[in-house]
């Protein structure tokens, strides 16, 4: 299952909607770590990324994956793409 | 946009409690309420160690193998990474007979960039005053 988020723009959308398919500029794994932590880590990956930069989430907290970070990208304005595994998830979100 | 102060000021012990690893995760966890608040406005989180709670920014901390529990190193480790101001009194580590080399003041090895500060006790007043919200652990 792939649950997608954007801004408002139908140019934004369409590249929102293949950012699994590019290489992530870079892998964050915080796969057994729970809420707080998916998201400040994110928080500071997405400080350091460059802009237009795809960072790549690995997570298995349920209430990170589905409501904080997708929460977060939606405040900011970020392109994100929610990626279901099967006990994890694969999150891409791009920095503007 | 706003951006509330919140100190959190740890004086207990690292481990035989949970004050102190609270008052961490509570500080580290308000850098992701911002979420949940209004178009721009932001919380700014401080820690200070003073008294007891010193003792839980020293290095090398063996919980695991005395307690069976996770170390409060990792997430001390972690304010430091998200750029948290962390103070440490000054007076209390003299107290203590604890020099800074003994102590956990950054965390390069997981990216930080940002140094604990080892503090006369007037500062941490200074920042008790300073802050919008006050809580001590």
């Amino acid at each position: 299952m792939t649950i997608s988020f954007s801004a408002n723009t139908t140019e934004e959308d369409s590249k929102m909607a293949d950012l699994k398919s590019q290489t992530p500029t870079q892998t964050l794994d915080v796969l057994g770590r729970v809420c707080p932590y998916p998201l400040v880590l994110t928080k500071k990956a997405l400080e350091k990324l460059p802009s237009g930069g795809i960072l790549k989430i690995l997570c298995d907290a349920p209430a990170s994956a589905e409501d904080s970070l997708p929460r977060f990208a939606q405040d900011k304005g970020f392109p994100i793409e929610v990626v279901k595994l099967e006990d994890s998830w694969e999150i891409f979100i791009q920095k503007p | 946009m706003a951006t509330k102060k919140l100190l959190f000021v740890a004086r207990s012990l690292p481990y035989k409690t949970e004050a102190s690893r609270l008052a961490l995760t509570h500080a580290i966890s308000s850098q992701s309420v911002e979420i949940y608040l209004k178009d721009g406005d932001l919380v700014e989180g401080t820690i200070a160690f003073i008294g007891d709670g010193v003792l839980n920014c020293l290095k090398n901390q063996q919980a695991m193998k005395h307690y069976g529990i996770t170390s409060i190193e990792g997430h001390m480790k972690n304010t430091l990474l998200l750029d948290m101001k962390v103070m440490v009194c000054k007076e209390d580590l003299d107290r203590f007979g604890i020099k800074e080399d003994a102590l956990l003041m950054d965390a390069e090895d997981i990216g930080g960039e940002t140094n604990a500060q080892i503090v006369p006790y007037s500062e941490i007043q200074k920042e008790m005053e300073s802050v919008d919200h006050l809580l001590f652990c």
